[in-house]
């Protein structure tokens, strides 16, 4: 039994069928790296989950409860955090704001204050600054920290080393390494070589469709599915 | 080398922000260098008291306006039935301060028929058992609001209703107790219920559940159907009860209210006017905004009609709709003393004070811009110092993001829009004293905020704060021109606008500044 | 089959396509006919001779629905076809109705003068609506409108312009020029006249929407970016909606300073902008035939609510308006529309494209 299992997911956005039959296996504590190329429906796979591009056919289960109709807050206050595509922090809101509000309880902030700023020291320099001021990677941290301040069991991270330095992906995927202890991830990676030496499996979509899906060891000698679906990689 | 780059790219940034901004501040430099060459040419007493003038109905109009950008900004609806909830805030306020007793008797029917609105996941479950297939249900909904509508109507019309006739709503009751006081007309004795207490009110209950089961069955995607909590079924049983013991009390209290000073009960006029206005405000996201947000254009045309049929309403239930509201005492006081000297005057319960050699009116100049203060302070301090508030920030900026925080936005929604409404109201009952009440009141401060707000970026609430108080002092500047003339160089006389030519003026400033900064004076990005 | 329908003449097949069409115009001509003989008892001679009656009446209120359709369909153009959120619609209206007054009644100018008079300030206003396009857009370009809108008519009703068009009262005392534009005394040559202007626009409307210049009209309002991308200036096609809807929507002024007594700067408020939108949305959005249908609904309803409710109509109409919003997105033609489409290839399709009910031209099919 998966912790997060996606069984024939159909999703439409406006008149487009995105998604068209998706299926997925997270194992708890584990990381599943979903693969693909742009445009095979791999951000809109975690939409669905999240409910913000609700499934029209199909059934999403998280830790043994439907969430396939649910609300987006719902789903969220169920234990899993969504690290979205182009980092999307609140730009006005200052750092210390933008972990705060991510806060289900009062004090989630306090308590994770350790692994927090143990995984990012930049963020306790810049705590008082506005959003708009960071660089990318010190967005993308924020990002990432504000899907840790509360319990999450299960966490969502899109495309995490989109336009990073080599050196803050280095940084990045020590922390989603490190995270990983504490809960499962369901990666979504354009860049093969971060997501081959993170995740234990993987799953490929194409066209919105599953594809493939195996062990991640598996799939680094399997020179021709990687050239197959996921191009130069 | 870190530290470098932050530095480095810390002084780009303060190059760019220039840059980008160097539009803004020519524009502000420029309305700046205008305003005081127009004050130039006025005397000094004349420009305080113009710019205090200007400052009171830039008050007002922040009032409608600041709703309307919080609104805009989280959840992109443009209410433009904004004017109206501000014109009906102002009728309920005049109701509650001239005619106490009418506006009880209007509460009681009000709550019965509210209370059935609150448990709406009973009605759903009902309304689930319906047919599905979306013709007959649509059928079905619509059936079930007529009838609904029919009983209502029946109980509502054979309520009494103290000296409001309620067969005749051309009576209004300011009309009335006008013509009762020069002896035209007899005072009429409430009506008495034509049947026994109970009938109403379980009319009025039936009739508001077959509303809600009618309004739920609209929905013809019944998703999960969650059970009713114990608060929604506790909130509908207090409303009955609050009823019940108004009723009862209702001479006593009717007693109370009239043994007021004015001053007391204006306060509560603008306490209950808020109420309503939040109430309405929820009333209307709830059940008419919130099925459109896939459809932005429809919401705007919504709002249109919404407002149109707030006039019509005050139309029907007020009569013939211009009254005048009489200042509470406060501020109304004349004889030994009056008027004030100095800031102090401001307190002495004089009508008009003498400041700096102008004379200015305790209420307009001195309470209204106090209140307007109130609620930027207190706006300000909601948005910066509060969760709700840092909530309401970042769903400016990205709604969806913050749901899948965990934060239900769509009650953040209802609460904003609700919020606005009462700031709205707010500002209609503060108007009433000194313009009066008419219904066209609305469609005014509409325009001035809609002006305030596009000035001040759509979505700032500093902005829309900045743009109403520049639009105040640009039409107190138009008048008082229009009395003493423009000296234009190179015209042998000045130039004199009519008084009707004044609201033209601000809004080719608004004209002006969207097109040279289409994104206003304190909004960001393009929309 | 084909070969034989190749070589009938083209006029032939014209009128056999437009049969739905001409058959509307036939009844609605001998329509005056059939109330004076069934109604008032009377014969041919007295809708000629312009008899008080029923027959009279009802062209009154047919001309009144047929003036509301033309200034409805122009606003159409710019909303339901090109997606341009104008809130200033009346003033293309209110300015056909002004300048066509005030030419024939201050300046004395003859009636082909004052059109081009019409003509020339309907393009200004158009140039001026179009001048502010490439600076703001959306709800921006919608508050400049009603700025411009709300400008005119402050201007209009002001004391300062009272000898021209008659402040707060409007502009009265335009005598007809020509005897086909006399409601009074010829209103059924009128008639005739409204109902050829109007059915001459809605052929030359749905012409110009089958035609190359319509698809990318089309293809602003969806994707205006795409539209660029494609290599369209879309300025220049904006800038034509708008020029064919202010002549339009002037057009229909003009018909209403001959046929209304007074010209009140009501028609020039946002209220009268309102009333365009509800038409269009009783129609459906986007579809011409639609503005001409939501026109005729619109004008009877008002009609008869204040003719049996008297004071709480405009309630009742505020009401209705609410209720078409939310349930009845897509109008009477839109819906019907979706119905058959909805049969052929799912209605899905349709809920993504922005309330116009439609992607394809609207057939001729009357």
């Amino acid at each position: 039994m998966s912790f997060l299992e996606l069984r024939d997911i159909n999703t439409f956005i406006g008149q487009f069928h995105i998604l068209e039959g998706v299926n997925l296996d997270v194992p708890a504590g584990d990381i599943v790296a979903l693969l693909g190329r742009n445009g095979a429906g791999k951000t809109t796979t975690l939409k669905t989950i999240m409910g913000l591009t609700p499934a029209r056919s199909g059934s999403v289960v998280f830790d043994g409860s439907d969430i396939t109709d649910r609300r987006s807050f719902d789903i969220a206050a169920m234990g899993i955090g969504f690290v979205p595509e182009h980092r999307a922090i609140f730009a006005d809101l200052s750092v210390e704001e933008n972990l705060r509000i991510a806060e289900r309880e009062k004090g989630d902030l306090e308590a994770k204050e350790d692994l927090i700023f143990g995984l990012f020291p930049d963020l306790k320099r810049l705590i008082r600054l506005p959003g708009t001021n960071l660089s990318g990677g010190q967005q993308q941290m924020l990002a990432v920290a504000r899907a840790l301040v509360p319990d999450n069991r299960l966490l969502l991270i899109d495309e995490p080393s989109e336009g990073l330095a080599p050196v803050i992906i280095e940084q990045m995927m020590e922390a989603i390494r490190q995270l990983s202890s504490h809960s499962t991830v369901l990666l979504v990676e354009q860049n093969f070589i971060v997501a081959s030496r993170l995740a234990q499996h993987y799953v490929i979509v194409e066209e919105g469709t599953t594809v493939q899906a195996g062990a991640m060891a598996d799939l680094v000698n399997d020179e021709e599915t990687i050239k197959r679906y996921l191009g130069a990689a | 080398m870190t530290a470098q780059t932050t530095e480095k790219s810390l002084n780009k940034r303060v190059a760019e922000v220039i840059e980008e901004n160097r539009a803004r501040v020519t524009v502000l430099a420029v309305l700046l260098f205008l305003f005081l060459a127009a004050f130039a040419g006025l005397e000094r007493e004349d420009w305080f008291a113009v710019i205090m003038q200007g400052l009171s109905i830039g008050a007002i109009t922040f009032l409608v306006a600041s709703g309307l950008s919080l609104i805009f900004g989280l959840m992109d609806v443009l209410n433009l039935a904004h004017g109206e909830i501000f014109m009906l805030g102002a009728y309920v306020g005049w109701t509650v301060y001239t005619r106490f007793d009418t506006a009880l008797d209007i509460v009681i029917p009000l709550l019965f028929l509210a209370a059935p609105f609150v448990v709406m996941p009973v009605w759903r479950k009902v309304s689930g058992r319906l047919p599905t297939d979306p013709t007959p249900r649509r059928v079905a909904s619509w059936a079930l609001l007529a009838v609904g509508a029919v009983v209502t109507w029946m109980t509502v019309t054979r309520f009494p209703l103290a000296i409001w006739d309620s067969g005749d709503f051309t009576q209004s009751p300011g009309n009335f107790s006008t013509q009762v006081g020069l002896g035209i007309l007899a005072p009429l004795t409430p009506d008495t219920f034509q049947g026994a207490a109970v009938v109403a009110v379980v009319g009025l209950l039936i009739g508001g559940s077959l509303l809600a089961i009618g309004i739920s069955a609209f929905q013809t995607h019944v998703g999960e159907i969650r059970p009713v909590t114990r608060r929604q079924v506790g909130t509908a049983a207090t409303l009955i009860v609050a009823a019940i013991v108004l009723s009862v009390f209702k001479d006593s209290l009717n007693q109370w209210a009239f043994d007021l000073s004015t001053t007391w009960r204006f306060f509560l006029a603008m306490a209950i006017s808020v109420g309503v206005g939040v109430a309405l405000g929820a009333f209307i996201e709830v059940l008419l905004i919130r099925p459109l947000y896939d459809r932005p254009i429809y919401q705007l045309m919504l709002t249109l009609g919404v407002g149109f049929i707030l006039i019509e309403v005050v139309r029907d239930v007020w009569g013939r709709p211009e009254f005048s509201m009489a200042r509470p005492a406060l501020f109304n006081g004349t004889g030994e003393g009056c008027p004030g000297q100095g800031l102090g005057g401001f307190f002495s319960g004089c009508s008009t004070v003498q400041v700096f050699g102008a004379r200015l009116r305790v209420y307009n100049e001195g309470f209204v811009i106090l209140v307007g203060l109130i609620v930027l302070v207190g706006v300000t301090m909601l948005l910066k110092r509060t969760r709700i508030g840092m909530i309401i920030r970042a769903g400016v900026q990205d709604p969806d993001m913050v749901e899948v925080l965990g934060i239900n936005v769509r009650r953040v929604f209802t609460l904003v829009f609700a919020l606005g409404c009462g700031l709205a109201a707010l500002g209609g009952v503060l108007a009433a004293p000194s313009i009066g009440l008419s219904t066209g009141m609305g469609a005014l401060f509409l325009l001035g905020a809609l002006i305030a707000m596009a000035i001040g970026g759509l979505t700032s609430f500093p902005g829309a704060a900045a743009g109403a108080v520049l639009v105040g002092l640009l039409q107190t500047l138009i008048i008082r021109f229009g009395q003493v003339g423009i000296n234009i160089p190179f015209l042998a006389e000045p130039f004199e606008p009519s008084p009707t030519l004044v609201p033209a003026a601000s809004i080719i400033l608004m004209v002006i500044v969207l097109l040279v900064l289409p994104s206003g004076l304190f909004g960001r990005g393009e929309r | 089959m084909t070969a034989l329908a190749r070589t009938e003449s083209g006029l032939g097949v014209w009128f056999r396509r437009r049969r739905g069409l001409l058959g509307v115009i036939a009844a609605l001509v001998l329509f005056p006919f059939v109330i004076s003989f069934v109604v008032d008892g009377a014969g041919i001679a007295a809708v000629l001779n312009n008899d008080q009656g029923n027959a009279r009446f009802l062209q009154g209120l047919a001309i009144e629905v047929f003036i509301l359709a033309l200034y409805a369909i122009s606003y159409d153009l710019i909303l339901g076809v090109t997606g341009l959120l104008s809130f200033g619609h009346a003033m293309f209206f209110a300015v056909g109705a002004y300048s066509f007054g005030i030419a024939l009644k201050e300046f004395e100018l003859a009636w082909p003068l004052a059109l081009l008079v019409v003509l020339v300030a309907a393009l200004l206003q158009a140039g001026l609506f179009a001048l502010v396009l490439p600076r703001v857009k959306g709800i921006t370009f919608a508050l400049v409108t009603l700025g411009f809108a709300s400008v005119f008519w402050i201007v209009i009703q002001s004391s300062d312009l009272a000898d021209y068009a008659g402040a707060e009262i409007g502009l009265q005392g335009v005598r007809p020029p020509v005897w086909f534009l006399d409601t009074t005394n010829e209103r059924f040559a009128f008639y005739l006249v409204t109902i050829a202007i109007l059915f001459g626009v809605y052929v030359a409307y749905t012409r110009i929407i089958d035609s190359p210049v319509g698809k990318v009209l089309h293809a602003t309002r969806e994707n205006e970016d795409r539209a660029l991308m494609l290599g369209y200036n879309t300025f220049w096609f904006k800038f034509l909606a708008l020029g064919i809807a202010s002549i339009t929507a002037a057009l229909a002024g003009s018909l209403y300073a001959m046929h209304q007594p007074i010209v009140t700067p009501s028609v020039a408020g946002l209220g009268f902008t309102v009333t365009a939108l509800l038409i269009i949305l009783i129609g459906g959005v986007g579809t011409i035939s639609g503005a001409i249908i939501g026109a005729a609904v619109f004008r009877l309803l008002q009609y008869y609510l204040e003719k049996w409710f008297g004071g709480t109509s405009d309630l009742l109409i505020g009401i209705a308006y609410i209720a078409i919003v939310l349930y009845l997105p897509f109008g009477i033609v839109g819906t019907w529309r979706a119905r058959s489409l909805r049969i052929k290839a799912g209605r899905d399709r349709l809920l993504g494209v922005f309330g116009g009910g439609q992607e394809t031209p609207p057939p001729a099919e009357e």
